[in-house]
């Protein structure tokens, strides 16, 4: 390469580069920083070359590799100019067929990106919504240079900046524009870039000046400088010439840490080819300015990001922070006055130079200008790098940009700033983010890493992360950021053990505000932020760890045990059973599951399965066990009558007398339990046949009666009086019971009130609430559907009622309208593809705001139509009505099936009962204890939570009888809640230890539609013992993490001993 | 000269003093662990700390390594110095309980308890060894190695050093008293000096034996425990 030693020279370069330049040649253009070689794009990079060779396609497609262009999820990706068609996750065999379309011009619309909302086709990369909310000022460059050529990065206009400087040839004009672009320091703290150029450019000490571009970036889950170093060095260059010419620096040096390979080699290269140009080295360009840079590579530390242990570093001492005062610019590198800028700061800086300081202004706030760099990672679906301006909303990032949480889930909080950051809940993602916002919540814009974090995070276990980080990484001098992260630590870990006290927690706290308080330095007095931030937004679930030992996220190990056992309500070891069933010892399994549940077989048909939500197979990326499915295995084949309840014998004592008003799942459970404690029970119910809302609510095709009666008669025995026909309000009073010598009452009446739609013409014939259209059917036989049905409501009972009508005679067509769309649909996923298989429509986004009717009978429902808006509290997009979309929908039928709640006109203040309910007719209980206002009556299941699942309902009531035993014997309520770890052994058969690879999940026989789609047989059937056995051989056996013997136990069961 | 106000009071000191000599020269007692006059600040041990500046942006510095300002405002007893000097002195006494330096101050303080898991630790790696030997020995046969909890401090590549003259320094300014007494075990002993030397603190294994001059005895009740 030519040596410039004059301006003209350069110039000259510049237009011939520019007017070699070819614009309609397609370019190939394949990004392979670190991420996109990880993930592939080296083959791509063969691949392409050798097509290009091999069709002699050299003259026709150019190819340009470049650094990372931020769509990391997307990675490896292919854009082509001029068009800049985007096409993700290239794999090789797609390569070939993109070279070939690329020579013909054609776009593959197959491998095209898809929108994920109406899967259409997107052709252009700006118009994918990942990119289209970016501002991407900085990030667009690595688009447009392939890092190792230095005539790349001039064409864009590179370099430019600092020959136009240098040409001027006054240092204070440089600092003047800087210091008028208000840039703030993107290293963290955000100090103005301008005033410490400032500083530097007015500090004499007889020394020279030393400028420091920092990028020793090694907050966890922050990459951007990265990208930057490997993807545009020479912008780095640029900036720190510019730098050294306004504040009159003579060196510089580039502090790069020693695992960022790849944007070592490049800045390498790129130095090496600004020196043989003359962009650096002495008399730069004919003028009397010389600058150069050296490369330091650090080796790891963390902390040598901070500037005094990053200054020490580069003398060759230990990195260790020192104090401030003396500032770096008073007294830095090897004493003489020094300024240190990160990697971003310094990108901006040409721009800045070339475009002008009014221009930069005008992207970002007032005091907040241009553009920020995050990288965005974690639970969210577009992970990658964005570049947006200063002042957007953590919304706009993370659903606009982010495209949403993953999964359906719920975001949570973001964590900004690294492990010195803060955590900023959901409920505050309207924050506006630049320096000072971040900083007034208790968080930092650090360099700008961002974490986003679901349901499933669990915020002790995030501090607790980051405090092993830093409790490493903290460099150790000052004691209490040393000492005080080792025993934050010990706190946290001994929290998500399940062996936190409260007053530890207040210690925690405590400790952490000495500890931000009494460091020395930057990473000290941020340590405690992790645990500040967590404890300030998310104290309950603290407390929740602490006081009822349980993690909502399913995180903390020692806490959940087993995530199936730990998610059912009723404590089921299903992994346990699974087991038992892997060995084939069907009756030791079906004695698991009758021992946590007296409803083994309702259950195993329609138990909404909690537990396969958790199962760590499905989370953990793949398909989870079909738990429930198991289950129903073992309950088709097992006689209940090998499970013998444990009792306790009648002393004589325990003759006190038990109401039970309700005879269905939650109250024949409370019946049952507290019949084995040898009470003398009474159940009233105001049908006519127990079984509650078993029996009322769910399809026949689902839960079979005779099922229900088989299981319900298993229970019964000498202690249980069952009183049918006797309501309360009616036939019997709560005053009366107690007169009549009850000790105790136990409300379970259900929830049979559907709510109303509240619209006009709802009272008209043909107009059912889904309960009553379920009960009609179910207990008295009668059809109440006919002609065209529609169903209103999104979630089981809706669906039910669906599938009830369309099995009725005189149907012709059954629709379903939800207000939201498919995905937000509260019901199984398993029921609505059931449904849709059996012919039912579901017709999302439609609201009906008039029921239409002839003779007062329905005739039709008039709808709305609705988009779906801004995202709610509930972190679902809000169903907005469009003004003129409405139409009308003809009907013969309209069951109503949107809530349902109690009858609580037996129950309230009002009546004589005299118990306090809610405003969403519900009683009121204290939740731990089932108490309700009126001391020894207590109350569960739908009439306290609401229309809820059937296990939720057996759970309450098994806790009822424990909680109604208590009282009785007068003992303390509220009882300490213990972690349910597995502690029994089953050691897995040699048959599941030998198959290494895992199956799909077992599909579940279902009846074909044709079959089942008139009549009202049982869908689901049972599993054949194969598939049974495979599938539990799926299970991962999270148990045995725990029950694994160690030591001399596992050394005799290695030899064939049997352990007891 | 500048002026600066101590605790409400204008005092001049020379240009280039530490707020800890300042305040040490006119009377004020302020604890330290890592200062020792004649090496070189170090501010580890951050016992020393002070209140400075007001309102909102006032903060705590080690006042060893704090060069006097010109007008800065010093509080050497806010309410905030002390609850931070006695959380530090708790987790001092959480590690190395057996020190009687570190006794002594508990008992100064009024710190009677402490919260923590106990440890019994040999160092709190205030460094005073390691600028001892290199400032007024002009040996440097020590230094810190490693970072956070794996911090230490020994000669390097861990073999006794070529360059120790078994002076014996290091043990004469240890505050934490057992740190360099590893004689009995000649083979991890940095330079073996203290073979000749009579320790100057107790195994902690004959812990109730010691000689102690608190009262009540801080360790001896947490061992109680």
């Amino acid at each position: 390469m030519r040596k410039f030693k004059s301006f003209d020279e350069f110039n000259e370069l510049k237009d011939r580069l520019i007017a070699d330049q070819a614009p309609y040649i397609p370019t190939i253009i394949i990004p392979a920083g670190t991420c996109g070689q990880a993930s592939g794009a080296n083959d791509l990079i063969r691949i392409t070359k050798r097509e290009i060779l091999a069709r002699e396609l050299t003259d026709h497609i150019r190819v340009r590799i470049t650094g990372c262009h931020g769509f990391c999820e997307m990675e490896p990706s292919i854009l082509v100019e001029p068009y800049r068609t985007f096409y993700p996750n290239v794999v090789t065999d797609d390569m070939v067929r993109i070279v070939k379309a690329v020579a013909k011009g054609e776009v593959l619309k197959d491998l095209l990106f898809k929108n994920p909302e109406t899967g259409e086709p997107i052709e252009k990369q700006d118009d994918i919504p990942f990119y289209k909310k970016q501002v991407r000022t900085l990030l667009s460059k690595n688009e447009k240079v392939d890092p190792i050529r230095i005539f790349n990065y001039i064409v864009i206009g590179g370099y430019t900046g600092m020959v136009n400087v240098l040409e001027k040839g006054d240092p204070k004009k440089v600092v003047e524009e800087v210091k008028a672009s208000r840039l703030r320091g993107r290293g963290g703290a955000g100090f103005p870039t301008g005033l410490k150029w400032e500083l530097l450019a007015n500090a004499r000490n007889g020394k020279d000046k030393f400028i420091v571009c920092n990028a020793d970036e090694g907050d966890p889950g922050a990459y951007m400088d990265r990208s930057l170093l490997e993807g545009n060095p020479h912008s780095i260059i640029e900036g720190m010439t510019i730098g050294a010419y306004g504040t009159g620096a003579k060196e510089g040096y580039i502090y790069v840490r020693n695992e960022y390979p790849l944007a070592i080699k490049h800045l390498v290269i790129a130095l090496r080819q600004a020196r043989e140009i003359g962009f650096l080295g002495k008399n730069i360009l004919g003028t009397d300015f010389s600058f150069d840079i050296n490369l330091v590579r650090g080796a790891g530390a963390f902390v040598c990001g901070e500037e005094t242990a990053l200054m020490r570093s580069i003398e060759g001492k230990m990195g260790e922070p020192r104090q401030r005062p003396p500032f770096p610019v008073e007294k830095g590198i090897y004493g003489s006055p020094t300024i240190i800028n990160n990697v971003e700061t310094w990108t901006n800086i040409p721009m800045i130079i070339v475009d002008g300081a009014e221009k930069f202004v005008k992207v970002g706030q007032k005091n907040n200008t241009g553009t920020k760099i995050f990288s965005l990672v974690g639970k969210i679906k577009n992970t990658g790098l964005v570049e947006v301006p200063m002042g957007i909303t953590i919304k706009e990032i993370v659903y606009d940009i982010g495209g949403g949480p993953v999964n359906n889930s719920k975001f949570k909080a973001v964590q900004t700033g690294g492990p010195s950051g803060g955590c900023i809940p959901a409920e505050m993602f309207d924050l506006q983010i630049d320096y000072d916002s971040l900083k007034e919540i208790g968080s930092i814009m650090g360099s700008g890493g961002m974490i986003v974090m679901d349901e499933h995070t669990c915020m002790i276990d995030i501090a607790k992360y980051f405090m092993t980080f830093l409790k490493d990484e903290s460099c150790g001098k000052c004691f209490t950021c040393r000492k005080g992260t080792q025993r934050m630590y010990e706190i946290l870990d001994d929290i998500s053990k399940g062996q936190g006290t409260i007053e530890k927690l207040d210690l925690l706290e405590e400790l952490a505000h000495v500890v931000q308080d009494s460091t020395m330095c930057g990473l000290g007095q941020s340590t405690s932020n992790p645990v500040l931030s967590t404890l300030k937004y998310f104290r309950d679930e603290y407390e929740k760890h602490i006081k009822q030992k349980q993690c909502d996220a399913f995180a903390c190990k020692e806490l959940i045990g087993t995530p199936c056992a730990s998610a059912c309500p009723l404590g089921t070891k299903a992994w346990r059973y699974i087991a038992h069933i892997e060995r084939g010892e069907y009756e030791d399994a079906y004695c698991v599951i009758r021992e946590a549940n007296p409803f083994p077989s309702v259950c195993a048909r329609v138990c909404n399965h909690p537990c396969e939500d958790r199962c760590r197979a499905g989370t953990s990326g793949g398909q989870s066990v079909a738990i429930r499915a198991l289950k129903r295995f073992i309950t088709d084949r097992i006689d209940p009558e090998i499970y013998k309840p444990e009792r306790i014998d009648k002393a004589g004592k325990n003759s006190s007398k038990i109401a039970i008003i309700g005879s269905g799942p939650a109250g024949l459970t409370a019946a049952h339990y507290l019949s084995l404690k040898s009470y003398n029970i009474t159940v009233f119910e105001a049908g006519q046949s127990p079984g509650g809302m078993l029996l009322y609510a769910i399809p026949e095709y689902r839960l079979p009666h005779n099922v229900i009666q088989k299981e319900i008669k298993s229970l019964l025995d000498e202690n249980i009086t069952l009183k049918f026909n006797t309501a309360l309000g009616k036939e019997i009073s709560i005053d009366g019971l107690f007169d009549d010598g009850y000790s105790a009452v136990f409300l379970a009446i259900g929830a049979h009130k559907s709510r109303r739609l509240n619209i006009e013409g709802e009272d008209v014939a043909g107009v059912y609430p889904s309960i009553q259209f379920l009960k009609s059917f179910n207990t008295e036989g009668e059809s109440l559907a006919r002609g065209d049905v529609g169903v209103i409501g999104g979630g089981n009972s809706a669906i039910d009622a669906a599938r009830m009508a369309i099995r009725q005679d005189g149907v012709k067509s059954v629709t379903i309208f939800y207000r939201r769309s498919r995905q937000e649909m509260p019901a199984l996923e398993e029921e609505i593809e059931a449904a849709v298989t059996e012919g039912i429509e579901i017709r999302i986004l439609l609201t009906p705001i008039k029921i239409a009717s002839k003779e007062n009978h329905v005739i039709g429902i008039e709808c709305i139509r609705n988009k779906l808006g801004e995202i709610d509290s509930s972190g679902r997009r809000k169903p907005v009505q469009m003004p003129g979309t409405e139409h009308y929908i003809s009907l013969d039928t309209l069951i109503v099936a949107i809530s349902e709640g109690s009858d609580t006109d037996c129950i309230s203040m009002a009546s004589s009962s005299r118990i306090e309910t809610t405003g969403r007719d519900t009683v009121k209980v204290d939740p731990h204890t089932l108490c309700t206002n009126r001391e020894g009556v207590f109350a569960g299941g739908d009439v306290v939570s609401g229309p809820n699942t059937v296990i939720d309902a057996i759970a309450d009531g098994k806790k009822a009888a424990t909680i109604i035993d208590r009282y009785i014997k007068g003992e303390d309520l509220v009882q300490p809640v213990l972690p349910r770890i597995p502690e029994v052994y089953i050691e897995a058969s040699k048959a599941a230890k030998e198959q290494v690879e895992m199956g799909d999940r077992a599909k579940i026989p279902r009846l074909l539609a044709e079959q089942r789609k008139h009549n009202f047989s049982e869908v689901e059937v049972s599993m054949s013992e194969v598939e049974a056995t495979q599938e539990a051989r799926r299970c991962l056996r999270c148990d045995l993490e725990f029950t694994l013997p160690k030591g001399n136990e596992a050394k005799k069961i290695a030899i064939g001993e049997n352990v007891v | 000269m500048i002026t600066l106000n101590i605790n409400g009071a204008n005092v001049s000191v020379e240009k280039g003093t530490t707020i800890l000599e300042a305040l040490r020269f006119i009377g004020f007692p302020i604890p330290t662990l890592c200062f020792v006059e004649g090496l070189t600040p170090y501010g580890a041990c951050r016992l020393c700390v002070v209140e400075i500046g007001e309102g909102s942006s006032s903060k705590l510095v080690s006042s060893c390594t704090y060069p006097v300002e010109e007008g800065l405002k010093v509080r050497t007893a806010s309410k905030r110095v002390i609850k931070t000097r006695k959380m530090i002195i708790e987790l001092l006494l959480a590690s190395c309980p057996q020190s009687k330096t570190i006794q002594d101050l508990a008992s100064q303080y009024g710190v009677h308890q402490q919260r923590f898991k106990q440890e019994y630790e040999d160092c709190i790696l205030c460094g005073l060894c390691v600028r001892m030997c290199e400032e007024q020995m002009m040996a440097k046969a020590i230094g810190f190695y490693g970072r956070g909890e794996n911090r230490k401090i020994g000669t390097p590549f861990g073999i006794p050093s070529e360059v120790c003259r078994l002076c014996g320094g290091c043990m004469y300014i240890c505050p934490a008293c057992q740190l360099r007494c590893t004689f009995n075990q000649p083979e991890k002993a940095i330079c073996g000096a203290c073979a000749n030397l009579s320790p100057p603190c107790l195994d902690k294994e004959q812990f109730d034996d010691m000689m102690c001059y608190m009262d009540p005895c801080v360790a001896c009740e947490i061992k109680k425990d």
